[in-house]
Protein backbone atom coordinates (compact mmCIF):
# COMPACT_ATOMS: atom_id res chain seq x y z
CA UNK A 1 0.00 0.00 0.00
CA UNK A 2 2.39 2.87 1.06
CA UNK A 3 4.90 1.30 -1.38
CA UNK A 4 2.19 1.39 -4.13
CA UNK A 5 1.61 4.72 -3.01
CA UNK A 6 4.64 6.02 -3.19
CA UNK A 7 5.53 5.14 -6.82
CA UNK A 8 2.20 5.61 -8.23
CA UNK A 9 3.37 9.44 -9.25
CA UNK A 10 2.72 10.96 -12.03
CA UNK A 11 5.92 12.88 -12.47
CA UNK A 12 7.96 9.78 -13.37
CA UNK A 13 5.39 9.28 -15.75
CA UNK A 14 5.51 12.05 -17.92
CA UNK A 15 9.92 12.10 -17.57
CA UNK A 16 9.77 11.22 -21.31
CA UNK A 17 9.29 14.77 -22.59
CA UNK A 18 11.81 16.73 -20.36
CA UNK A 19 11.14 20.26 -21.38
CA UNK A 20 6.76 19.55 -21.25
CA UNK A 21 7.32 17.65 -18.05
CA UNK A 22 9.83 20.63 -16.49
CA UNK A 23 7.30 23.04 -17.22
CA UNK A 24 4.53 21.79 -15.46
CA UNK A 25 6.76 20.88 -12.42
CA UNK A 26 6.91 25.03 -12.39
CA UNK A 27 3.41 25.65 -13.26
CA UNK A 28 2.06 23.11 -10.44
CA UNK A 29 5.01 24.41 -7.55
CA UNK A 30 3.90 28.31 -8.80
CA UNK A 31 0.32 27.01 -8.38
CA UNK A 32 0.40 25.52 -5.63
CA UNK A 33 2.61 28.32 -3.50
CA UNK A 34 -0.40 30.44 -4.40
CA UNK A 35 -2.96 28.50 -3.35
CA UNK A 36 -1.01 28.06 0.49
CA UNK A 37 -0.33 31.66 0.72
CA UNK A 38 -4.14 32.21 0.40
CA UNK A 39 -5.03 29.63 2.61
CA UNK A 40 -2.60 31.07 5.48
CA UNK A 41 -3.28 34.41 4.80
CA UNK A 42 -6.10 34.75 7.05
CA UNK A 43 -4.33 33.07 9.72
CA UNK A 44 -1.59 35.40 9.43
CA UNK A 45 -3.58 38.72 9.62
CA UNK A 46 -5.09 36.97 12.75
CA UNK A 47 -2.08 36.80 14.20
CA UNK A 48 -0.59 40.48 12.81
CA UNK A 49 -4.08 41.76 14.29
CA UNK A 50 -3.58 40.21 17.87
CA UNK A 51 -0.03 41.93 18.17
CA UNK A 52 -1.53 45.50 16.63
CA UNK A 53 -2.22 48.35 19.11
CA UNK A 54 -5.86 49.53 18.86
CA UNK A 55 -5.21 52.94 16.94
CA UNK A 56 -3.19 50.83 14.81
CA UNK A 57 -5.70 48.13 13.60
CA UNK A 58 -7.47 50.43 10.90
CA UNK A 59 -4.57 52.47 9.60
CA UNK A 60 -3.45 50.08 7.23
CA UNK A 61 -5.39 47.31 7.15
CA UNK A 62 -3.22 45.67 4.20
CA UNK A 63 -0.28 45.03 5.91
CA UNK A 64 -0.51 42.38 8.12
CA UNK A 65 2.13 42.88 10.23
CA UNK A 66 1.96 45.37 12.96
CA UNK A 67 4.46 48.35 12.99
CA UNK A 68 5.26 48.73 16.66
CA UNK A 69 4.17 44.61 18.22
CA UNK A 70 2.30 44.92 21.74
CA UNK A 71 1.49 42.38 23.86
CA UNK A 72 -1.28 44.72 24.97
CA UNK A 73 -4.30 42.76 23.85
CA UNK A 74 -3.06 39.73 25.15
CA UNK A 75 -2.88 41.22 28.45
CA UNK A 76 -6.58 42.30 28.08
CA UNK A 77 -7.67 39.40 27.10
CA UNK A 78 -5.87 37.42 30.04
CA UNK A 79 -7.53 40.37 32.11
CA UNK A 80 -10.69 40.15 31.41
CA UNK A 81 -11.03 36.29 30.29
CA UNK A 82 -10.22 33.40 32.85
CA UNK A 83 -8.94 31.75 29.91
CA UNK A 84 -7.25 29.02 32.28
CA UNK A 85 -10.17 27.86 33.24
CA UNK A 86 -11.57 27.63 29.77
CA UNK A 87 -8.63 25.74 28.78
CA UNK A 88 -8.93 23.55 31.47
CA UNK A 89 -12.47 23.27 30.49
CA UNK A 90 -11.87 22.45 27.15
CA UNK A 91 -8.77 19.74 27.64
CA UNK A 92 -11.10 17.94 29.91
CA UNK A 93 -13.57 17.81 27.44
CA UNK A 94 -11.48 17.18 24.61
CA UNK A 95 -9.57 14.67 27.13
CA UNK A 96 -13.04 12.49 28.13
CA UNK A 97 -14.77 12.72 24.36
CA UNK A 98 -11.72 11.36 23.04
CA UNK A 99 -10.82 8.35 25.44
CA UNK A 100 -14.51 7.49 25.85
CA UNK A 101 -15.21 7.25 22.35
CA UNK A 102 -11.65 4.95 22.18
CA UNK A 103 -12.49 3.03 24.94
CA UNK A 104 -15.88 2.40 23.20
CA UNK A 105 -14.26 2.03 19.58
CA UNK A 106 -11.43 -0.46 20.32
CA UNK A 107 -14.31 -3.73 21.30
CA UNK A 108 -16.19 -2.58 19.17
CA UNK A 109 -14.32 -2.61 16.36
CA UNK A 110 -12.80 -5.78 17.48
CA UNK A 111 -16.38 -7.67 17.45
CA UNK A 112 -16.93 -5.66 13.66
CA UNK A 113 -13.96 -7.31 12.52
CA UNK A 114 -13.37 -10.34 13.68
CA UNK A 115 -16.14 -11.84 15.74
CA UNK A 116 -18.24 -14.05 14.78
CA UNK A 117 -21.73 -13.54 14.97
CA UNK A 118 -24.88 -12.99 13.54
CA UNK A 119 -25.89 -9.57 12.22
CA UNK A 120 -22.09 -8.40 11.95
CA UNK A 121 -22.84 -6.80 8.50
CA UNK A 122 -26.05 -5.11 9.93
CA UNK A 123 -24.11 -3.40 12.58
CA UNK A 124 -21.33 -2.27 10.44
CA UNK A 125 -23.63 -0.84 8.45
CA UNK A 126 -25.52 1.10 11.17
CA UNK A 127 -21.72 2.13 12.22
CA UNK A 128 -21.80 3.76 8.21
CA UNK A 129 -24.96 4.87 8.50
CA UNK A 130 -24.47 6.84 11.93
CA UNK A 131 -21.51 8.64 10.39
CA UNK A 132 -23.95 10.35 7.95
CA UNK A 133 -26.57 11.52 9.99
CA UNK A 134 -26.37 15.28 10.48
CA UNK A 135 -25.08 16.61 14.20
CA UNK A 136 -28.37 18.50 14.49
CA UNK A 137 -31.15 16.18 14.36
CA UNK A 138 -29.52 14.26 17.37
CA UNK A 139 -29.46 17.72 19.39
CA UNK A 140 -32.75 17.97 20.52
CA UNK A 141 -33.63 15.02 21.30
CA UNK A 142 -29.58 14.43 23.32
CA UNK A 143 -30.34 17.87 25.31
CA UNK A 144 -33.51 16.55 26.65
CA UNK A 145 -31.60 12.99 27.75
CA UNK A 146 -29.23 15.14 28.79
CA UNK A 147 -32.05 17.26 30.74
CA UNK A 148 -33.23 14.39 32.39
CA UNK A 149 -29.99 13.33 33.80
CA UNK A 150 -29.73 16.95 35.47
CA UNK A 151 -26.35 16.94 33.65
CA UNK A 152 -26.63 20.59 31.87
CA UNK A 153 -23.75 22.90 32.43
CA UNK A 154 -21.57 20.19 33.65
CA UNK A 155 -18.99 18.41 31.94
CA UNK A 156 -20.00 14.90 31.60
CA UNK A 157 -23.55 15.84 30.01
CA UNK A 158 -20.83 17.51 27.30
CA UNK A 159 -18.80 14.86 26.95
CA UNK A 160 -21.39 11.86 27.62
CA UNK A 161 -23.69 12.06 24.06
CA UNK A 162 -20.76 12.63 21.80
CA UNK A 163 -19.47 8.98 22.83
CA UNK A 164 -21.99 7.83 20.37
CA UNK A 165 -19.50 7.88 17.35
CA UNK A 166 -19.11 5.65 14.37
CA UNK A 167 -15.95 6.95 13.05
CA UNK A 168 -13.47 5.75 15.26
CA UNK A 169 -15.13 2.06 15.29
CA UNK A 170 -15.05 2.04 11.49
CA UNK A 171 -11.13 3.33 11.23
CA UNK A 172 -10.12 0.88 13.66
CA UNK A 173 -12.28 -1.83 12.29
CA UNK A 174 -10.39 -1.56 8.92
CA UNK A 175 -7.36 -1.41 10.20
CA UNK A 176 -7.90 -4.63 12.61
CA UNK A 177 -9.44 -6.29 9.52
CA UNK A 178 -6.38 -6.16 7.84
CA UNK A 179 -4.08 -7.94 10.95
CA UNK A 180 -3.18 -11.27 9.39
CA UNK A 181 -5.66 -13.45 10.92
CA UNK A 182 -3.12 -16.30 11.63
CA UNK A 183 -1.43 -14.39 14.26
CA UNK A 184 -4.83 -13.95 16.58
CA UNK A 185 -5.20 -18.27 15.91
CA UNK A 186 -1.68 -18.46 17.04
CA UNK A 187 -2.31 -16.33 20.24
CA UNK A 188 -5.51 -18.58 20.93
CA UNK A 189 -4.04 -21.92 20.34
CA UNK A 190 -1.32 -20.10 23.38
CA UNK A 191 -4.32 -19.85 25.34
CA UNK A 192 -5.35 -16.47 25.16
CA UNK A 193 -9.10 -15.70 25.67
CA UNK A 194 -10.57 -12.99 22.88
CA UNK A 195 -10.07 -9.78 25.23
CA UNK A 196 -6.37 -10.94 25.80
CA UNK A 197 -5.72 -11.52 22.34
CA UNK A 198 -7.48 -7.86 22.12
CA UNK A 199 -5.21 -6.09 24.64
CA UNK A 200 -1.89 -7.78 23.94
CA UNK A 201 -1.75 -8.53 20.52
CA UNK A 202 -4.07 -6.10 18.43
CA UNK A 203 -4.07 -3.23 20.34
CA UNK A 204 0.06 -2.99 20.12
CA UNK A 205 0.32 -3.94 17.33
CA UNK A 206 -2.34 -1.05 15.99
CA UNK A 207 -0.56 1.75 18.07
CA UNK A 208 0.00 4.08 15.02
CA UNK A 209 -3.43 3.82 14.35
CA UNK A 210 -4.60 4.93 17.63
CA UNK A 211 -2.39 7.68 18.49
CA UNK A 212 -3.41 8.91 14.91
CA UNK A 213 -7.32 8.73 15.99
CA UNK A 214 -6.36 10.02 19.43
CA UNK A 215 -4.60 13.09 17.99
CA UNK A 216 -7.38 13.75 15.60
CA UNK A 217 -10.03 13.38 17.83
CA UNK A 218 -8.31 15.48 20.22
CA UNK A 219 -8.57 18.23 17.53
CA UNK A 220 -12.17 17.39 16.68
CA UNK A 221 -13.61 17.50 20.33
CA UNK A 222 -11.48 20.55 20.62
CA UNK A 223 -12.81 22.63 18.48
CA UNK A 224 -16.41 21.83 19.08
CA UNK A 225 -18.26 25.50 19.49
CA UNK A 226 -22.10 23.86 18.92
CA UNK A 227 -22.88 21.29 21.23
CA UNK A 228 -20.59 22.65 23.79
CA UNK A 229 -22.36 25.96 23.58
CA UNK A 230 -26.04 24.50 24.37
CA UNK A 231 -24.88 22.26 27.15
CA UNK A 232 -21.84 24.46 28.73
CA UNK A 233 -24.67 27.24 29.88
CA UNK A 234 -22.67 28.35 32.99
CA UNK A 235 -19.26 30.32 33.03
CA UNK A 236 -17.71 27.80 34.79
CA UNK A 237 -17.95 24.97 32.19
CA UNK A 238 -17.27 27.14 29.06
CA UNK A 239 -14.71 25.93 26.89
CA UNK A 240 -12.42 27.83 25.17
CA UNK A 241 -14.34 28.09 22.04
CA UNK A 242 -17.30 29.04 23.77
CA UNK A 243 -15.82 31.53 26.25
CA UNK A 244 -14.29 33.70 22.90
CA UNK A 245 -17.23 33.13 21.34
CA UNK A 246 -19.04 34.59 24.21
CA UNK A 247 -16.33 37.64 23.90
CA UNK A 248 -16.50 37.90 20.49
CA UNK A 249 -20.65 38.65 20.19
CA UNK A 250 -20.13 41.04 23.38
CA UNK A 251 -17.55 43.11 25.19
CA UNK A 252 -14.87 42.05 22.54
CA UNK A 253 -17.25 42.64 19.71
CA UNK A 254 -15.55 45.46 18.05
CA UNK A 255 -12.57 45.68 19.71
CA UNK A 256 -10.20 43.06 17.09
CA UNK A 257 -6.90 43.21 18.96
CA UNK A 258 -8.31 41.73 22.11
CA UNK A 259 -10.45 39.21 19.65
CA UNK A 260 -7.81 38.36 17.73
CA UNK A 261 -5.82 37.61 20.83
CA UNK A 262 -8.07 35.53 22.19
CA UNK A 263 -8.79 33.71 18.90
CA UNK A 264 -4.35 33.19 18.97
CA UNK A 265 -4.50 31.92 22.10
CA UNK A 266 -7.54 29.67 21.97
CA UNK A 267 -5.92 27.83 18.43
CA UNK A 268 -1.95 27.42 19.67
CA UNK A 269 -2.51 24.05 21.73
CA UNK A 270 -4.40 22.42 18.29
CA UNK A 271 -1.90 24.06 16.14
CA UNK A 272 1.02 23.18 18.47
CA UNK A 273 -0.15 19.64 18.32
CA UNK A 274 -0.96 19.11 14.70
CA UNK A 275 2.79 20.27 14.04
CA UNK A 276 4.17 18.18 16.48
CA UNK A 277 2.21 14.89 14.93
CA UNK A 278 1.49 16.59 11.44
CA UNK A 279 2.38 13.06 9.41
CA UNK A 280 0.63 10.80 11.34
CA UNK A 281 -2.48 13.21 11.48
CA UNK A 282 -2.42 13.38 7.51
CA UNK A 283 -1.69 9.89 7.26
CA UNK A 284 -5.24 9.13 9.30
CA UNK A 285 -7.42 11.47 7.01
CA UNK A 286 -6.19 9.63 3.76
CA UNK A 287 -6.03 6.26 4.79
CA UNK A 288 -9.57 6.14 6.34
CA UNK A 289 -10.70 7.89 3.25
CA UNK A 290 -9.10 5.32 0.66
CA UNK A 291 -10.00 2.34 2.74
CA UNK A 292 -13.73 3.39 2.74
CA UNK B 1 -23.24 0.10 19.72
CA UNK B 2 -24.93 0.56 23.14
CA UNK B 3 -23.68 4.18 22.98
CA UNK B 4 -24.44 4.66 19.25
CA UNK B 5 -28.31 3.64 19.70
CA UNK B 6 -28.36 5.62 23.02
CA UNK B 7 -26.89 8.77 21.42
CA UNK B 8 -28.12 8.66 17.80
CA UNK B 9 -30.08 5.88 17.19
CA UNK B 10 -33.07 6.63 19.13
CA UNK B 11 -32.30 10.59 19.00
CA UNK B 12 -33.09 9.79 15.54
CA UNK B 13 -36.61 7.53 16.07
CA UNK B 14 -37.19 10.15 18.63
CA UNK B 15 -37.10 13.08 16.00
CA UNK B 16 -39.43 11.31 13.45
CA UNK B 17 -41.96 10.90 16.33
CA UNK B 18 -41.56 14.30 17.81
CA UNK B 19 -41.95 16.01 14.62
CA UNK B 20 -45.88 14.91 14.22
CA UNK B 21 -46.38 17.31 17.60
CA UNK B 22 -46.71 20.59 18.22
CA UNK B 23 -44.52 21.19 21.35
CA UNK B 24 -41.87 24.03 22.57
CA UNK B 25 -39.50 21.64 24.39
CA UNK B 26 -39.95 22.34 27.80
CA UNK B 27 -43.99 21.87 28.56
CA UNK B 28 -45.35 18.57 29.56
CA UNK B 29 -47.85 19.20 27.36
CA UNK B 30 -47.60 17.65 23.57
CA UNK B 31 -50.02 18.02 20.92
CA UNK B 32 -50.52 15.67 18.37
CA UNK B 33 -51.28 17.65 15.03
CA UNK B 34 -50.24 15.04 12.45
CA UNK B 35 -48.81 16.49 9.23
CA UNK B 36 -49.13 19.74 9.99
CA UNK B 37 -45.69 20.49 10.80
CA UNK B 38 -44.94 20.00 7.34
CA UNK B 39 -47.33 21.54 5.76
CA UNK B 40 -46.52 24.76 7.85
CA UNK B 41 -43.35 24.49 6.91
CA UNK B 42 -43.98 24.12 2.77
CA UNK B 43 -46.09 27.25 3.29
CA UNK B 44 -43.32 28.89 4.86
CA UNK B 45 -41.75 30.85 1.75
CA UNK B 46 -38.84 31.96 4.47
CA UNK B 47 -38.34 28.02 4.48
CA UNK B 48 -39.50 27.50 0.65
CA UNK B 49 -35.94 30.64 0.68
CA UNK B 50 -34.15 27.81 3.03
CA UNK B 51 -33.95 25.33 0.30
CA UNK B 52 -32.86 26.91 -2.37
CA UNK B 53 -30.15 28.68 -0.25
CA UNK B 54 -29.38 24.79 0.74
CA UNK B 55 -28.29 24.01 -2.78
CA UNK B 56 -26.67 26.92 -3.15
CA UNK B 57 -24.67 26.04 -0.50
CA UNK B 58 -23.93 23.09 -1.61
CA UNK B 59 -23.16 24.23 -5.32
CA UNK B 60 -20.55 26.74 -3.82
CA UNK B 61 -19.19 23.72 -1.90
CA UNK B 62 -18.99 21.63 -4.86
CA UNK B 63 -16.41 24.84 -7.02
CA UNK B 64 -14.85 25.24 -3.51
CA UNK B 65 -14.63 21.96 -1.45
CA UNK B 66 -14.78 19.72 -4.53
CA UNK B 67 -13.05 20.54 -8.25
CA UNK B 68 -10.95 23.06 -6.48
CA UNK B 69 -8.89 20.87 -4.15
CA UNK B 70 -9.11 17.54 -6.78
CA UNK B 71 -7.06 20.31 -9.07
CA UNK B 72 -4.49 21.12 -6.06
CA UNK B 73 -4.32 17.28 -5.59
CA UNK B 74 -3.44 16.75 -9.52
CA UNK B 75 -0.94 19.51 -9.48
CA UNK B 76 0.57 18.26 -6.66
CA UNK B 77 1.09 14.70 -8.14
CA UNK B 78 3.52 16.63 -10.40
CA UNK B 79 5.98 17.41 -7.44
CA UNK B 80 8.20 15.73 -5.80
CA UNK B 81 7.74 13.46 -2.94
CA UNK B 82 9.29 15.96 -0.62
CA UNK B 83 7.76 19.18 -2.04
CA UNK B 84 4.80 17.29 -2.13
CA UNK B 85 4.25 16.94 1.72
CA UNK B 86 5.47 20.75 2.48
CA UNK B 87 2.09 21.74 0.34
CA UNK B 88 0.16 19.06 2.38
CA UNK B 89 1.23 20.50 5.23
CA UNK B 90 0.67 23.99 4.55
CA UNK B 91 -2.82 23.35 3.37
CA UNK B 92 -3.95 21.50 5.85
CA UNK B 93 -3.13 24.02 8.96
CA UNK B 94 -6.39 26.18 8.56
CA UNK B 95 -8.21 22.53 8.96
CA UNK B 96 -6.66 22.14 12.34
CA UNK B 97 -7.67 25.63 13.52
CA UNK B 98 -11.20 25.58 15.28
CA UNK B 99 -14.40 27.18 13.15
CA UNK B 100 -15.48 29.59 15.35
CA UNK B 101 -12.43 30.54 15.88
CA UNK B 102 -10.92 30.50 12.53
CA UNK B 103 -13.91 32.48 10.95
CA UNK B 104 -13.42 35.43 13.49
CA UNK B 105 -11.02 36.90 11.41
CA UNK B 106 -13.02 36.77 8.07
CA UNK B 107 -15.62 38.93 10.08
CA UNK B 108 -12.81 41.90 9.98
CA UNK B 109 -12.11 40.36 6.35
CA UNK B 110 -15.91 41.48 5.46
CA UNK B 111 -15.85 45.13 7.65
CA UNK B 112 -17.84 47.20 5.19
CA UNK B 113 -15.32 50.12 6.40
CA UNK B 114 -12.09 49.22 7.24
CA UNK B 115 -12.51 45.90 6.07
CA UNK B 116 -9.32 44.52 4.64
CA UNK B 117 -11.61 43.31 1.26
CA UNK B 118 -13.32 46.54 0.94
CA UNK B 119 -9.89 49.09 1.72
CA UNK B 120 -8.40 46.66 -0.72
CA UNK B 121 -11.27 46.93 -3.35
CA UNK B 122 -11.13 50.69 -2.50
CA UNK B 123 -7.52 50.94 -3.51
CA UNK B 124 -8.60 49.65 -6.69
CA UNK B 125 -11.15 52.03 -7.11
CA UNK B 126 -13.76 49.28 -7.20
CA UNK B 127 -17.24 49.28 -5.70
CA UNK B 128 -17.01 48.72 -1.93
CA UNK B 129 -20.23 45.90 -0.84
CA UNK B 130 -21.32 45.22 2.94
CA UNK B 131 -20.63 41.92 2.49
CA UNK B 132 -22.18 40.32 4.94
CA UNK B 133 -25.40 42.46 5.06
CA UNK B 134 -26.28 42.30 1.14
CA UNK B 135 -29.10 39.68 0.68
CA UNK B 136 -27.09 38.49 -2.34
CA UNK B 137 -23.58 38.59 -0.97
CA UNK B 138 -23.49 36.97 2.22
CA UNK B 139 -24.43 34.17 1.22
CA UNK B 140 -21.37 33.37 -0.70
CA UNK B 141 -19.08 35.14 1.89
CA UNK B 142 -20.22 32.45 4.58
CA UNK B 143 -19.31 30.24 2.36
CA UNK B 144 -16.28 31.36 0.90
CA UNK B 145 -14.86 31.42 4.51
CA UNK B 146 -16.36 27.87 5.04
CA UNK B 147 -14.34 26.62 1.98
CA UNK B 148 -11.23 28.13 3.23
CA UNK B 149 -11.89 26.24 6.54
CA UNK B 150 -12.28 22.88 5.05
CA UNK B 151 -10.20 22.78 2.04
CA UNK B 152 -7.64 20.97 3.20
CA UNK B 153 -9.66 17.50 4.24
CA UNK B 154 -10.81 17.16 0.62
CA UNK B 155 -7.39 18.11 -0.80
CA UNK B 156 -5.75 15.16 1.43
CA UNK B 157 -8.41 12.56 0.26
CA UNK B 158 -8.00 13.62 -3.06
CA UNK B 159 -4.98 13.11 -2.96
CA UNK B 160 -4.97 9.94 -1.30
CA UNK B 161 -7.44 8.58 -3.87
CA UNK B 162 -5.53 10.06 -6.77
CA UNK B 163 -2.12 8.14 -5.11
CA UNK B 164 -3.85 4.74 -4.99
CA UNK B 165 -3.84 4.20 -8.73
CA UNK B 166 -1.69 1.59 -9.64
CA UNK B 167 1.55 2.52 -11.58
CA UNK B 168 1.16 -0.21 -13.60
CA UNK B 169 -1.69 1.70 -15.45
CA UNK B 170 0.26 4.93 -15.76
CA UNK B 171 3.17 3.02 -16.99
CA UNK B 172 1.62 1.13 -19.31
CA UNK B 173 -0.01 4.43 -20.93
CA UNK B 174 3.42 5.93 -20.91
CA UNK B 175 4.32 3.25 -22.93
CA UNK B 176 1.54 3.93 -25.12
CA UNK B 177 2.78 7.39 -25.53
CA UNK B 178 0.34 9.09 -23.51
CA UNK B 179 1.28 12.19 -21.66
CA UNK B 180 0.29 15.17 -19.68
CA UNK B 181 -2.97 16.38 -19.82
CA UNK B 182 -4.20 13.61 -22.34
CA UNK B 183 -2.94 11.38 -19.15
CA UNK B 184 -5.00 13.35 -16.54
CA UNK B 185 -7.76 13.32 -18.48
CA UNK B 186 -7.42 9.52 -20.16
CA UNK B 187 -6.51 7.59 -17.14
CA UNK B 188 -6.24 9.19 -14.32
CA UNK B 189 -9.75 11.11 -13.45
CA UNK B 190 -11.58 7.82 -15.21
CA UNK B 191 -9.40 5.38 -12.60
CA UNK B 192 -10.23 8.03 -9.64
CA UNK B 193 -13.50 8.14 -10.48
CA UNK B 194 -15.01 6.05 -7.69
CA UNK B 195 -12.84 7.24 -4.78
CA UNK B 196 -13.74 11.02 -6.73
CA UNK B 197 -17.61 10.00 -6.14
CA UNK B 198 -17.22 8.80 -2.41
CA UNK B 199 -15.22 12.74 -2.26
CA UNK B 200 -18.30 14.23 -4.49
CA UNK B 201 -20.93 12.77 -2.09
CA UNK B 202 -19.24 13.92 1.33
CA UNK B 203 -18.51 17.06 0.34
CA UNK B 204 -22.57 17.64 -0.51
CA UNK B 205 -23.55 15.64 2.85
CA UNK B 206 -20.92 18.15 4.84
CA UNK B 207 -21.74 21.61 2.78
CA UNK B 208 -24.59 22.00 5.37
CA UNK B 209 -22.99 21.42 8.51
CA UNK B 210 -19.59 22.85 7.29
CA UNK B 211 -21.42 26.61 7.10
CA UNK B 212 -23.20 25.61 10.21
CA UNK B 213 -20.72 27.38 12.17
CA UNK B 214 -19.70 29.99 9.94
CA UNK B 215 -23.22 30.99 9.69
CA UNK B 216 -23.46 31.38 13.31
CA UNK B 217 -20.44 33.70 13.77
CA UNK B 218 -20.55 35.72 10.62
CA UNK B 219 -24.53 36.61 10.47
CA UNK B 220 -26.70 34.23 12.69
CA UNK B 221 -28.78 33.39 9.15
CA UNK B 222 -29.29 36.77 8.24
CA UNK B 223 -29.83 39.55 6.91
CA UNK B 224 -33.50 38.52 6.62
CA UNK B 225 -32.88 34.95 6.34
CA UNK B 226 -30.41 35.06 3.50
CA UNK B 227 -27.85 32.69 4.84
CA UNK B 228 -29.58 30.08 6.67
CA UNK B 229 -29.56 26.77 5.14
CA UNK B 230 -31.77 23.29 6.58
CA UNK B 231 -29.14 22.44 9.16
CA UNK B 232 -29.31 25.66 10.72
CA UNK B 233 -32.70 26.22 10.63
CA UNK B 234 -33.61 23.16 12.36
CA UNK B 235 -31.22 24.43 14.97
CA UNK B 236 -32.73 27.62 15.31
CA UNK B 237 -36.33 26.24 15.04
CA UNK B 238 -35.47 23.70 17.98
CA UNK B 239 -32.98 25.91 20.31
CA UNK B 240 -34.04 29.61 19.12
CA UNK B 241 -37.45 29.49 18.54
CA UNK B 242 -38.22 26.34 20.49
CA UNK B 243 -41.10 24.95 17.80
CA UNK B 244 -39.14 21.16 18.35
CA UNK B 245 -42.28 19.96 16.04
CA UNK B 246 -40.80 22.32 13.38
CA UNK B 247 -37.37 21.60 14.02
CA UNK B 248 -38.10 17.95 13.61
CA UNK B 249 -40.11 17.74 10.90
CA UNK B 250 -37.32 19.91 8.97
CA UNK B 251 -34.81 17.27 10.00
CA UNK B 252 -36.63 14.64 8.47
CA UNK B 253 -36.97 16.41 5.59
CA UNK B 254 -32.90 16.59 6.22
CA UNK B 255 -32.41 13.16 6.24
CA UNK B 256 -34.46 12.50 3.37
CA UNK B 257 -32.65 14.77 1.52
CA UNK B 258 -29.45 12.73 2.66
CA UNK B 259 -30.76 9.56 2.20
CA UNK B 260 -31.58 10.41 -1.31
CA UNK B 261 -27.54 11.08 -1.78
CA UNK B 262 -26.27 8.16 0.11
CA UNK B 263 -28.79 6.26 -2.68
CA UNK B 264 -27.73 8.13 -6.17
CA UNK B 265 -23.89 7.17 -4.55
CA UNK B 266 -24.68 3.82 -4.47
CA UNK B 267 -26.61 3.34 -7.71
CA UNK B 268 -23.53 5.39 -9.20
CA UNK B 269 -21.05 2.50 -8.04
CA UNK B 270 -23.06 -0.36 -9.14
CA UNK B 271 -22.87 1.12 -12.60
CA UNK B 272 -19.56 1.48 -12.35
CA UNK B 273 -18.92 -2.17 -11.46
CA UNK B 274 -16.74 -3.18 -14.89
CA UNK B 275 -14.20 -1.31 -12.69
CA UNK B 276 -12.54 -3.28 -10.58
CA UNK B 277 -9.77 -1.54 -7.84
Amino acid sequence: MTAERKSGRLEAVSRKRPSRAKRGVWTARAALSVAALLMLLPLLYQVGLSFKAPGDIFVNPLNPFPFAPTFENYAVVLRSLPMGLYFVNSLLFALGVTFGQIALAIPAAFALAHGRFAGRQVALALVLLSMMIPFVITYVPNYLTVASWGLIGTLPGMILPLLGSGYGIFLLRQHFASFPVSILEASRVDGANSLQTLWLVLVPANRAALTSLFVYLMIQSWNQLIWPQLIGSRESSFTLTVGVQRFANGEGGTSWGPMMAAAVLASLPTVVLYLIVRRGVLTTFSDGAVKG
Amino acid sequence: MLALTLFVFAPLAQTVLISFFEWNLVSPQRHFIGLENYTAIFSDPGFVGVIGQSFAYMALALIGNFALPVGLALLTLQLPEREAELFQSLLFVPAVVAVSIGVLVWSWFYLPAGGLFNVALGALGLPQPAWLTDPGLALPAVSLAANWKFLGFNYLIALAGLRAIPREYLEAARVDGASGARLIFRIVLPLFGPSALFLLVSTLLQSLEQVFVPIEVLTVGGPAGATTNLMYSVYQEGFKFFRAGRAAAESVLLIALFAGLIVWQFRMFERRVAYDR
